[in-house]
């Protein structure tokens, strides 16, 4: 059959849905469909395609341009009725090794001097500088060269093509940039037309990607959510289905099917049974909820990295409402606030940055049998609420007139300290009847009499805070004190009103799920490629172990595997 | 279903008209608005806004000026001054980047059935 008729048959059954099934209100079923070589005839799809992209957000829109380019017919299938996935929520700061910004500027950026980098923070427990592979295994030094290969190369197509031109912000930190020998800046993009404050970012690129998709000619379906993956009887992967809000499709893809469907943050069953910590959730977009985990268990597939997540603190009380707009606290607000425990006492660096200060809520407390830092309670005065509010960052401080209802307030330490309770009592099937101390007040007292004393003389002598470049980097909006040495520290004010928001440790989005090769190619068992399906993103397992290299960390590298997955797919034989 | 996707496709027909609407279809539109839309929006008299303004109200009221939420320049450029209509609505629907080239939200529906959906809900909030 010629490909003219084959494009004829599939428009022709475009609308021959297979059940009426209503997608959100039927049961998901997912897994794979196997079709014996006459069904596997094109006559039984409704539509046809060289890629199929499931999935429209950080991942999904490049490697869907990056195919199309080629010269690939695409489509994307998007779960939710709107594209960009979590990125849309991101400030969506890409993190490229050796980018062109930087040759162009002169900063060195030698491939060596990468893989040291994330080698010791990924497996800070193999890391050894002379080993050939610097205690990586073999894939995980793969996937990291990968990144330091493609990820530029990806990123200078995107601008090329005006589908994502960035600015360099070459002064931005690696969120490790203090260790000798191995710290960098200059590796963070940002999309160009973002603000000042860096924060809009996955607002912009959603948009100038997906216009870059539709102008280029890359079909586009919202609202249609990918089931199950399509075998032939030779076992490779040729299409997909696709369910909707009338039925479900089936979808051929002559050349490959690439996931790009995130991660498992909102699929409690999945956070249960694979992340290390008991986190409520996360900021990723609500549609992320593990599909691809599901689908690709029928696969024999290899789960990797799933124990890990791209973490950030986020508010407790958003997280158990299930506030799809939450975004987690990527810079925590305010210099005169700080974070207690139950018992009224600091704990921690409250501006460590968001992947290493969300793991301190998860501390094991192993003579009590307890999480003692599940919870944290962030608390401000006046001052803090009038210079340090903000919209951005998912700060829990936030401007008079909106949804303040994480805020919990008192006119006195004694009043905030009775409402803090109170609300606790609230959530006591979420917390495990956590309460305050009898001795909080006394405690709280204290903490903030010893906390002053730090904020006056600039110097954290317990947890040292400000005292890293990336603390600062985060600091967010603070009143302007001319003189002072720390600027992430001030004085809580020995008089009321005081304002109070529970905090805890959340996933930005989980980063495991089968394994792929460095072209995005899905592993089997035995680490051959499952023929026609790849993964790119938070849907596969990530080489980075526990690590957060960077602010982007989790994009850039991302538009790199993009890249490969779109090339590597290109070249796939068109399969029947 | 089905007999909600024939209503669906005269609403879509009869779009400028006033469509008279049995309470199931109704409901039908509600739900697949809650769907589609609650990601960023909210819906009842005085809930708080999302990452997008609350609806309630929203036809018959000023583009780009709701109390308490605060619009990106880009929606504020292409819509203040204007009113949301059912017209504008259904534009705006069907492709917001071709009313707002610079908006934040980017939702793109050719289904003119579903978009008839959509407005069915969002009118009904008053």
């Amino acid at each position: 059959m010629s490909g003219k008729q084959i494009k004829q048959q599939a428009d022709k059954t475009r609308r021959g849905f297979l059940k009426a099934a209503t997608a959100g209100t039927a049961a998901a079923t997912f897994g794979a469909v196997t079709l014996g070589p006459k069904e596997a005839q094109a006559a039984s799809f409704d539509a046809e395609y060289d890629v199929v992209v499931c999935g429209g957000g950080g991942a999904g829109l490049p490697v869907a341009l990056f195919s199309r380019w080629l010269g690939d017919k695409v489509v994307v299938y998007e779960k939710a009725a709107t594209l960009g996935g979590t990125s849309f929520k991101a400030a969506y700061w890409y993190w490229v090794p050796n980018n062109a910004a930087m040759q162009k500027a002169g900063i060195p950026d030698s491939k060596e001097h990468f893989l040291r980098y994330v080698a010791r923070l990924s497996q800070p427990q193999s890391f050894d500088p002379k080993a050939p592979k610097l205690g990586l295994s073999d894939w995980e030094y793969s996937m990291c060269e990968a990144i330091y290969d493609s990820s530029s190369v990806g990123t200078e197509l995107l601008a090329e093509k005006g589908a994502l031109p960035y600015r360099h912000v070459a002064p931005v930190p690696d969120y490790f940039a203090e260790m000798e020998t191995i710290g960098a800046s200059g590796r963070v993009l940002f999309p160009k037309d973002g603000a000042a404050s860096m924060s809009d970012g996955g607002q912009v690129a959603t948009r100038t990607l997906s216009t870059a998709c539709r102008r280029d000619g890359v079909t586009v379906r919202t609202s249609h959510r990918v089931q199950k993956v399509i075998l032939n009887d030779k076992r490779e992967v040729i299409g997909v289905e696709v369910q909707n809000d009338e039925g479900t499709l089936r979808v051929k893809a002559r050349k490959a099917v690439i996931f790009a469907t995130g991660g498992f943050t909102h699929d409690p069953e999945l956070r249960k049974n694979f992340l290390s910590i008991p986190a409520y959730g996360g900021c990723a977009a609500m549609t992320n909820e593990g599909d691809f985990i599901r689908i690709s268990s029928t696969l024999g597939v290899q789960l990797r990295n799933m124990n890990y997540a791209w973490m950030c603190p986020i508010s407790f009380e958003k997280a158990i409402a299930k506030d799809p707009s939450m975004i987690g606290c990527f810079s925590v607000a305010g210099d005169s606030m700080i974070f207690v425990d139950k018992n009224g006492k600091r704990v921690v660096n409250e501006k460590l940055h968001y992947n290493e200060l969300a793991q301190k809520f998860f501390e094991w407390d192993g003579a009590n049998a307890q999480f003692p830092y599940l919870i944290l309670t962030s608390i401000w005065d006046q001052r803090a609420q009038d210079h340090s509010a903000s919209h951005e960052y998912g700060r829990l401080i936030v401007p008079p007139g909106s949804d303040d209802r994480h805020v919990i307030k008192g006119a006195t330490l004694e009043e905030l300290a009775a409402n803090i309770d109170a609300r606790l009592q609230k959530y006591a099937s979420h917390n495990g009847g956590m309460r305050i101390s009898a001795d909080y007040v006394q405690n709280l007292k204290a903490t903030i009499k010893r906390y002053n004393e730090f904020a006056a003389s600039g110097k954290d002598l317990d947890f040292h805070r400000g005292e890293r470049g990336v603390d600062l980097l985060f600091n967010g909006n603070v009143k302007e004190e001319p003189g002072r040495k720390n600027p992430t520290m001030w004085p809580l004010s020995d008089k009321g009103p005081y304002y109070a928001a529970f905090v805890t440790g959340g996933t930005l989005d989980t980063k495991g799920g089968p394994k792929t090769n460095p072209e995005g190619q899905v592993l089997d068992i035995a680490d051959q490629p499952i023929p026609g399906l790849y993964g790119v993103g938070n849907c596969v397992a990530s080489a980075s172990g526990r690590a957060y290299w960077a602010g982007g960390g989790t994009l850039g590298p991302i538009i790199g595997f993009a890249y490969r997955a779109a090339n590597a797919a290109h070249k796939e034989p068109v399969r029947g | 279903m089905k007999s909600n996707l024939i209503a669906g496709s005269l609403v879509a027909a009869a779009l400028c008209t006033t469509p008279a609407l049995a309470a199931d279809d109704l409901a039908a539109a509600k739900e697949l608005t809650v769907r589609q839309c609650s990601q960023c929006h909210t819906f009842e008299k005085g809930e708080k806004h999302g990452q997008g303004p609350n609806l309630f109200g929203l036809i018959g009221r000023p583009a780009a000026a709701v109390d308490g939420f605060v619009f990106s320049d880009g929606i504020k450029e292409a819509l203040q001054g204007k009113t949301w209509t059912v017209e504008l609505l259904d534009q705006w629907l069907t492709d917001t980047l071709a009313v707002a080239p610079k908006a934040q939200m980017v939702y793109f529906q050719d289904e003119a059935r579903v978009r008839a959906k959509l407005i069915r809900y969002l009118e009904s909030l008053k």
